[in-house]
């Protein structure tokens, strides 16, 4: 549905005026998830080639606190604050502060398991827009063989107790994965417990290098079926995302995003390097940069070339990055969505009754 | 006399001017509002005196100085009542 900010909002990407900004303020994590797209300091996965080496020394404070001010004076307004674990960053606090100063509405990505009763009574304080917190299980042991980290589960639920006893705004994330998928409405109810909404992610995606070991993990159509069914859950990555059918993400035109070492990229899913802070004006980089013409003709172009290549395109959520990332470009349809598009598709057609007739039959529509 | 100077805007509520209008986040209540340009105008310029504010209005826009002062005062009642500004003392 339209409402007054999605019309503004639209009309602003529409002329590349970043809203959105994401920051991975550090890689290193607490946890040692199975499905983490980030390839660095990832343990125990099963890889083909060694982690790619840092590019650089991370930025520091100061230069933080620089790219802070560009981005305001770019009009960005939601800034994403995220990692690895970003509250582990050793300026995490001044940094969320700074940026809650210059007025950007903060969202702060966290496992959950690094807060402790001081964090979160320090959130409080701070008042960030939002905490976005991934569950990883109703278990323990569901939980533990996928974060690899004795003890995880339990931090988060205690977490949960302070962020809920602190009245902080948060929503529950949970990567869709086939170790997890027997518990995704037990988790809904932990998130009843606590008044959090859920959200379910199904797309898992290969790690920023290429390598595609959480792909493994993928979950079958049965649960696929269950997130999608008319009594089913929340679906999405976040309160954030967009509707299916949607092509234009903002990727290049209404995102931008940055890693701990001033690399800046069209997103954190496309991670091919515009640039980077230390080199050269962030607007000059998001007004000039080749790579981004590049990006926004490509985003531009989607919703035409869906429409013929993607038969089920009215329930596809085409992400551009992964879709380079799996295909080498970014145009291209990726089996991932195509899978995700089809359970969709069957979903409805049994569910939606079309003039009067109760279910079409899905074999008459397969692939 | 409700007056632009005696309030600042909260530091709780995040904002940004886009395409010349102010989107307001309310980071407590999770809720969001989208200015007119006149409201723009107003949110933009928070502690100033309101007759100067009145009359930037007026040259701006197509409104008398009265009319200004008069919509400049009810749109700050609503921004108190939504608690997107507080008292300048506070």
């Amino acid at each position: 549905m339209d409402t007054p900010l999605s019309l503004l909002l639209n009309r602003a990407m529409g002329k590349a005026h970043p809203v959105y900004a994401s920051m991975e303020l550090t890689y290193t994590c607490n946890l040692a998830c199975r499905f983490c797209y980030n390839p660095v300091q990832r343990k125990n996965q099963p890889r083909t080639i060694p982690p790619p080496a840092p590019s650089g020394e991370p930025l520091r404070f100061e230069e933080i606190i620089r790219l802070l001010d560009d981005l305001r004076e770019m009009g960005v307004l939601y800034l994403t604050l995220t990692g690895g674990e970003p509250i582990l960053h050793p300026d995490f606090w001044a940094i969320a502060y700074a940026a809650k100063e210059r007025s950007f509405a903060l969202r702060v990505f966290t496992n959950g398991a690094s807060l402790t009763e001081r964090t979160v009574e320090r959130l409080a304080h701070l008042a960030p827009n939002c905490l976005e917190m991934s569950l990883h299980g109703a278990t323990p042991g569901t939980a533990e063989a996928l974060t690899q980290t004795k003890g995880s589960f339990e931090r988060q639920i205690r977490a949960l107790e302070w962020l809920r006893a602190r009245d902080l705004r948060v929503f529950l994330k949970v990567v869709v994965t086939r170790l997890v998928e027997h518990e995704l409405e037990t988790i809904k109810a932990i998130g009843s417990r606590f008044g959090y909404p859920v959200f379910y992610d199904p797309v898992l995606t290969p790690s920023d290098d290429g390598q595609e070991y959480p792909l493994e993990l993928k979950p079958s159509d049965e649960a696929i079926q269950r997130l999608y069914s008319a009594s089913g859950l929340n679906i999405g990555n976040s309160p954030f995302e967009r509707e299916p059918g949607q092509y234009h993400c903002g990727v290049g035109s209404g995102t931008i995003a940055v890693d701990p070492y001033g690399n800046i990229y069209p997103c954190v899913q496309w991670k091919e390097p515009v640039g980077n802070v230390r080199h050269g004006s962030l607007r000059e980089m998001w007004e000039h940069a080749p790579l981004l013409e590049q990006v926004r003709a490509v985003s531009r172009a989607l919703p035409t070339q869906l429409m013929t290549s993607v038969r089920d395109q009215a329930y596809c959520f085409h992400c551009p990055g992964l879709a380079r990332l799996q295909t080498g470009d970014p145009s291209k349809p990726y089996t991932q969505a195509l899978r995700v598009a089809r359970i969709r598709r069957e979903v409805a057609e049994k569910e939606i009754p079309l003039n009067g007739i109760e279910t079409v039959s899905a074999a008459a529509h397969s692939d | 006399m409700a007056s632009p100077e005696n309030f600042k805007r909260n530091p709780d509520v995040s904002w940004r001017t886009i395409e010349g209008q102010s989107v307001l986040v309310f980071n407590r209540e999770g809720e969001i509002q989208v200015l007119n340009e006149v409201g723009t105008y107003v949110w933009e310029h928070m502690g100033e005196p309101i007759e100067i504010m009145a009359r930037g209005i007026a040259s701006e826009y197509d409104v008398s100085e009265e009319e200004a002062l008069k919509d400049v005062e009810a749109f700050l009642e609503e921004l108190k009542g939504s608690g997107a500004i507080l008292p300048a003392e506070e």
